[in-house]
């Protein structure tokens, strides 16, 4: 291999042939720079008409007044806060997986973290949609801001509502950043090799990342900072949405246990959906080498665990309930149950607590189209939790004499679904325009099992 | 100077000529790597990297611009709410909370750019779509005379090919 002695450096510059490119990164380019299919172009179809369903209704109660949504006194949350009480709990599984399980060292998260992180942002921003929608004077919303003003006039920092504002934007910004920190070599790798208009994109957006030591010395520095930040955040978030609910006195609401709860069931409905959205995505794109059976049955295990703590934490509830002796958390909760809103409660506990617990067979955790279903239904059934938490919660407070009933009327189904196609075009874009598998996190692994011997994997896992 | 690229195909090869290379004196040098290996970074630069300031500066700016925000404004034109102090505590350290996560990320993001010198118009010498895909480039500027030399230290460390990107 040594040149002969006396070789000029002239000769030196010689051309070789350049090898193939690396398999990992042909997998997953293939996925976003190949034109969409019927299937993608039908999909992304509907969901532009649900949101342009949504957006019209949106305008309309611009321009009518919350009058239009189903509200009757006394419940004034209704479905546009159950919604978003729902896309905040979603939007908790990509930070968990990336944090969290970052930190705890398992590997298996590397296929996973992507989507479940894009996922993440376009959650919070369905979430941040509601509270725009559910304020209703939508030009009045900036007041949330502690801004100065004429007035001179300040927010109140001891509402929890305002710890809410401070929370979800915090938490848009961060998971945005890291998400970006995780893209940042990938998109170096897709500007290599790209032209036109895609190369503009991924060369500006890669920020001419090179992958020198320097450079991926200071990423893993920061992925391990981000991911310390994020794995409290990421708890306090839900926290925070829960105490929007616990530091009032409606009766249901009022409970210590609502912050762990509430946390939970987040993670839960998160890797629910990221299961619910992935399952297709690997078997449209062909992508079962990279995201195996036993990501989806780790995951698995996951919502059993997560669905063991909600379950656990409404059999707590009840227990409370009756043990505490008041009389309007008694009836309160017996409503629940017995009452007009018995079957939300009772799809509520099928959904979350009884069908997830099928996961303790191995059969069932790694058959796909089973969990397929058993994901679905748990994206139903946490919406139903959040229903039943709020509306229950508003509709049977102390006084009889002012007990309603609320169900959320057309305009309101409209606009939840707008936000659901709202989420899914985002998604959509995204499998099109950007990695949708961490591609260097991926071969991180295959590099080190070709170098290390292959037993390290296992290990690894 | 001119500059040598090698190429490796194992991150183990590239530490081991990294460490070779500082050994004969060869310091300005560095590791063009489709992924992160701890082995060649610590060959390169056994330094902890300085993300980590940012992030500490961050986070302490953080909880004292929550506390400082909320208890000033509080006490700009103060009323009491719900018969609690002006400047309360627990509730303000929810604020102060989400302010150190949210200053302690942004300065980490910063950090990395920063430290990973990034953005940067121009791509380094010798860099090539390769270093996207499997392999690793060790670049390294040797004096005229010592060329020879680096040349056979990098194929007697299994680079599997050797050239000169710069004269």
């Amino acid at each position: 291999m040594t040149p002969p002695p006396g070789e000029s450096i002239a000769a030196m510059i010689r051309q070789t042939p350049v090898p193939p490119d690396s398999p990992t990164n042909r997998d997953v380019m293939d996925v976003f720079m190949t034109t969409p299919g019927l299937g993608w172009l039908l999909l992304i179809g509907i969901c532009l008409g649900g949101l342009a369903g949504g957006a019209t209704v949106w305008i309309y109660q611009i321009y009518k007044g919350l009058g239009i949504a189903g509200y009757s006194h006394p419940v004034f949350w209704g479905a546009y806060i159950v919604t978003f009480v729902f896309w905040v709990g979603i939007a908790h599984a990509g930070t968990l997986i990336s944090a969290i399980l970052y930190l705890f060292r398992a590997k298996w998260r590397n296929a996973i973290n992507r989507s479940a992180e894009a996922m993440t942002i376009f959650a919070v921003f369905s979430a941040q949609l509601f509270l725009g929608i559910h304020v209703g004077r939508i030009w009045k919303a900036y007041f949330i801001l502690p801004y100065p003003n004429q007035r001179a006039l300040w927010v109140n920092f001891k509402s929890p509502l305002l710890w809410d504002t401070f929370a979800i934007s915090t938490y848009t910004l961060i998971s945005l950043i890291f998400l970006y920190v995780g893209l940042l070599p990938d998109l170096a790798i897709a500007r290599d090799r790209t032209s036109g208009w895609r190369k503009a994109l991924y060369g500006t957006l890669s920020l001419g990342w090179q992958g020198t030591s320097r450079q991926w010395k200071a990423h893993a520095r920061t992925t391990l900072h981000l991911s310390g930040l994020a794995t409290p955040l990421v708890l306090s978030v839900h926290s925070v949405v829960s105490w929007d609910f616990a530091m009032a006195l409606v009766p249901g609401w009022h409970a210590t246990i609502f912050a762990p709860y509430f946390v939970a069931g987040a993670i839960f409905s998160g890797f629910a959906m990221v299961l619910t959205v992935m399952i297709p995505v690997r078997r449209i794109f062909g992508l079962e080498h990279i995201l195996t059976d036993y990501h989806f049955e780790n995951m698995c295990r996951f919502l059993l665990l997560t669905s063991t703590i909600v379950t656990y934490a409404y059999l707590i509830e009840y227990f409370i309930a009756w043990y505490s002796g008041v009389e309007p958390e008694k009836t309160s909760f017996y409503l629940r149950a017995f009452g007009p809103y018995w079957m939300s409660t009772w799809i509520m506990i099928t959904c979350n607590g009884i069908i997830p617990q099928l996961f303790w067979f191995k059969k069932l955790r790694t058959h796909i189209p089973t969990i397929f279903v058993i994901s679905t239904l748990i994206n139903v059934g946490m919406w139903f939790e959040r229903y039943v938490i709020i509306i229950t919660g508003l509709s049977r407070e102390y006084n009889p004499a002012v007990w309603g009933h609320y169900t959320p009327n057309p305009y309101e189904l409209m606009i939840v679904a707008g936000s659901f196609s709202f989420f899914s075009i985002l998604f959509l874009i995204f499998l099109k325009l950007f990695p949708v598998i961490p591609i260097s996190e991926v071969k991180e692994l295959l590099i080190h099992d070709r170098a290390h011997g292959s037993g390290h994997h296992a290990e690894a896992n | 100077m001119p500059t040598l690229l090698g190429i490796f195909d194992s991150p183990t090869g590239v530490a081991q000529a990294v460490t070779h290379l500082k050994g004969r004196g060869f310091t300005n040098l560095d590791v063009y790597s489709p992924a992160p290996f701890d082995e060649i970074e610590e060959a390169v630069d056994p330094k902890p990297s300085k993300v980590r300031l940012f992030t500490i500066v961050g986070g302490l700016l953080g909880v004292l611009t929550g506390y400082a925000m909320t208890i000033w404004m509080s006490l700009d034109w103060p009323i009491v709410i719900g018969g609690k102090p002006h400047a309360s505590i627990p509730p303000y350290t929810v604020i102060a909370f989400e302010l150190t996560i949210l200053f302690g990320g942004i300065f980490t993001l910063i950090g990395l750019l920063v430290v990973g010198r990034l953005p940067s118009v121009k791509l380094g010498p010798g860099y090539s779509a390769r270093f996207s895909a499997e392999e690793f480039g060790l670049i390294v500027e040797v004096p005229e005379r010592d060329v020879a030399e680096v040349d056979g230290l990098l194929r007697a460390s299994r680079a599997t090919e050797v050239s000169l990107v710069a004269a």
